[in-house]
């Protein structure tokens, strides 16, 4: 993906004390925030970053954006999405959670009409070390490398991001693409974009096993990445109460008033495993696993 | 959120989905006003399933009969939950039943139409003849009557029961649904068509964006919607040797998962946030730690925080508060400085009645904590004490197998 210290951004509900936060935290890294949208506070200047009414004057005032970071109320994010949709920016980060599912199938439908990416809700951003943070990630923690993170959450990036730093494994792209349970762009279409990023070596998946590995899996399996895909999934012990996600099921489900016990996780573990996805048990394995493919396959190149 | 019987009823009623005449009864002797001549179903409100086999259900054909089986229903608690209401409602023949509804499909990202030509209570024959239509894009009502048709539905009844299916939808799409259902949705023998049961649930994002469906659950219902800002414990096991804290749900998957791989016991885990919350972490904290279930197994806490250092800093001040260890206030470290020094400055101090009748403590003397902090290390806990009772790494999987080797210690 073609982001860089010189990507222009823009920051929608600006005004939010979170998005204040986060704005300052991104400038201070070197971030390129254009401008900031608050509707009733346009001519104003946040974080020092000036504020616009409405996204198209922004972009009248200082040219096209990049990307777009939406904090708003979850109520409001459709409207700030297609308020940025009308404007054809290509990326649309939302930072909110709590938005309601049929607002954001509203939304996911225009988005693909244009071929916009979208990115959460509820995702914490993307950052590449050294070279711009785009949402509340932090940069402290993360490390200029070759290693892509695609991460559910947060906090499950920080931990793998922790094991690879230890060995002197950097990171060449982290995204969260959210745990919501519906989110616009999704490990498989994250995966596609690091596979074609010329930065990265080798891809690090972390998440809950849920049918979306299964779509990486078949993904992985027919496109023939080159790179190795590292898949490390949480949840596989937890009593945790099941989700259904799929109508038929919930519906068999609900009317049988008992929870299945049945459960995917060892057919989507087989299905990675069998698409040449190497999966890891725990963080500490990630880094293992890691150097000895990527020595493999530095070795068959000198070969 | 799911709403009641009664309360899905009136929302079919409001856009035009037949249903029977019916009376909300709060309590038996209001079965005496009864407007609804008799022969009456009585039918207890509950929300869990199973009502019909579990004698929540009841026909009765004049008053005496009505209350004595209304005080037998406001009796039977049905998996746990007893009715406020019982819903009044005149009697159907149906000669037919069928299954309509309307879900949201989460791998399809979209909402789905589902139907079966034989509803009712046998699950497995509904099962077997479900089908299925997904809304891609747009309604429109041929959507409906593809389902109808799917059904295997002729004639008269292809209009109507499409017609039905079309209403649900509206519902659905304007009052940000979840999942609607009619079960049984009965046919007689001219052909008319009742909603005998409804099922209605609210996404519980979109829930407060709905006033008339708040005004519609009376006040008492409205607070049993899960208050996200109250951390609370879950995934018990009675026989479970280690408690988990952490600040995220996927960190507690995460550090769940790593102490059943090392072969430990977790016994309980509870996720604090610190965002979209009121209560500040640490405040969560304490109080997650004094909602502590009284498990004879526990021996070990083990929490996994990842925060920056001011947080750590208060959490580790909530758990020496909970040890009943008073921590001096740290002289205030200028700059840059990554490691708070200890300062030596502790003192055990003797619990007062005043903090010992606010939270409901049990001794913890046998329980240790083991901490997960990035930042902060633990100099000022006492090292005096008979035994150390707070450990503490930097390291995860360290911390793991610390919690582990304390449970065996024992």
């Amino acid at each position: 993906m073609n982001l860089s210290s010189r990507s222009r951004i823009l920051i929608q509900g600006i005004d939010s004390p979170q998005a204040t936060q986060y704005a300052l935290q991104m400038k201070a890294y070197g971030t390129n925030i254009v401008a900031g949208i608050s509707a009733g506070l346009g001519g104003e200047t946040i974080a020092e970053i000036p504020v616009f009414d409405l996204v198209e004057d922004a972009i009248a005032k200082v040219g096209k954006v990049e990307a777009t970071l939406i904090f708003v109320h979850p109520y409001q994010v459709l409207d700030a999405a297609k308020e940025a949709l009308a404007a054809k920016i290509p990326r649309i980060l939302l930072l909110t959670n709590g938005v309601p599912p049929l607002d954001l199938i509203c939304l996911l439908r225009e988005a693909k009409k244009t071929d916009t990416l979208i990115l959460g809700p509820g995702s914490s951003g993307i950052i590449i070390p050294e070279k711009i943070s785009l949402g509340k990630l932090n940069p402290e923690f993360y490390t200029s490398g070759k290693i892509g993170v695609i991460s559910s959450s947060e906090s499950l990036a920080y931990e793998v991001v922790l094991e690879l730093n230890r060995v002197g494994l950097g990171q060449s792209f982290v995204v969260t693409i959210g745990n919501e349970p519906m989110i616009g762009s999704s490990f498989q279409q994250w995966l596609s974009i690091l596979a074609t990023d010329s930065n990265t070596e080798a891809i690090v998946l972390i998440g809950q096993p849920d049918s979306s590995q299964l779509e990486v899996a078949n993904y992985y399996r027919n496109a023939k990445l080159k790179k190795p895909v590292i898949a490390y999934l949480v949840g596989l012990n937890a009593p945790k109460e099941k989700i259904y996600r799929d109508a038929t099921t919930i519906i068999a489900n609900q009317l049988s008033y008992s929870v299945s016990t049945d459960n995917n996780h060892n057919k989507i573990v087989n299905a990675l495993k069998q698409a040449g996805v190497l999966i890891a048990k725990c963080p500490s394995e990630i880094p293992v696993l890691l150097s000895k493919t990527l020595l493999t396959e530095k070795l068959t190149q000198k070969n | 959120m799911e709403l009641l019987e009664y309360q899905a009823k009136e929302l079919f009623r409001e856009v035009g989905i037949p249903v029977l005449p019916s009376q909300k009864i709060a309590e038996p002797r209001e079965l005496k006003k009864l407007q609804i001549p008799y022969p009456v179903v009585l039918k207890s409100q509950v929300r869990v399933g199973g009502r019909g086999k579990a004698g929540g259900i009841r026909f009765v054909a004049n008053t005496i009969d009505a209350i004595a089986a209304a005080r037998a229903i406001f009796n039977l608690s049905i998996l746990g939950e007893y009715p406020k209401f019982i819903l009044a409602e005149a009697q159907f023949n149906a000669e037919q039943e069928f299954f309509l509804a309307v879900v949201l499909d989460y791998d399809l990202q979209c909402p789905v139409l589902l139907g079966s030509a034989t509803g009712g209570m046998n699950v497995e024959l509904l099962l077997e003849n479900l089908q299925q239509v997904v809304v891609e894009n747009d309604f429109s009502p041929f959507l409906a009557r593809r389902l109808a048709v799917k059904m295997g539905l002729k004639s008269q009844l292809l209009q109507s029961v499409s017609d039905v299916i079309e209403k649900m939808y509206r519902l659905f799409q304007e009052n940000d649904l979840e999942l609607i259902e009619i079960n049984p949705l009965g046919v007689n023998a001219s052909g008319q068509l009742m909603a005998l049961d409804g099922k209605i649930t609210v996404n519980d994002y979109a829930w407060a964006r709905h006033q008339e469906l708040i005004a519609l659950n009376s006040a008492n219902q409205v607070s049993e919607i899960l208050d996200s800002t109250q951390p609370q414990w879950s995934w018990y096991d009675d026989k479970g040797k280690v408690a988990i804290i952490c600040n995220h749900p996927d960190l507690a998957l995460l550090t769940w998962d790593l102490v059943v791989q090392n072969k430990g016991k977790p016994a309980c885990c509870a996720v604090i946030s610190d965002v979209d919350s009121a209560l500040a972490a640490s405040q969560q904290l304490s109080q997650v730690l004094a909602q502590l279930p009284d498990l004879k197994g526990l021996k070990v806490i083990l929490i996994n925080i990842l925060t920056d250092q001011a947080t750590e800093q208060k959490m580790i001040e909530a758990i020496a508060e909970y040890l009943e260890v008073i921590i001096e206030p740290q002289p205030k470290s200028t700059g840059e400085e990554r490691q708070l020094v200890a300062n030596g400055a502790l003192v055990r101090s003797r619990p007062t009645s005043a903090n010992k009748s606010s939270v409901n403590r049990k001794p913890l003397s046998s329980v240790k904590f083991v901490l997960r902090f990035l930042n902060s290390k633990l100099d000022w806990f006492p090292e005096t004490e008979l035994e150390k009772q707070v450990y503490w790494s930097q390291n995860l999987e360290e911390a793991v197998a610390q919690a582990i080797s304390l449970v065996k210690s024992k």
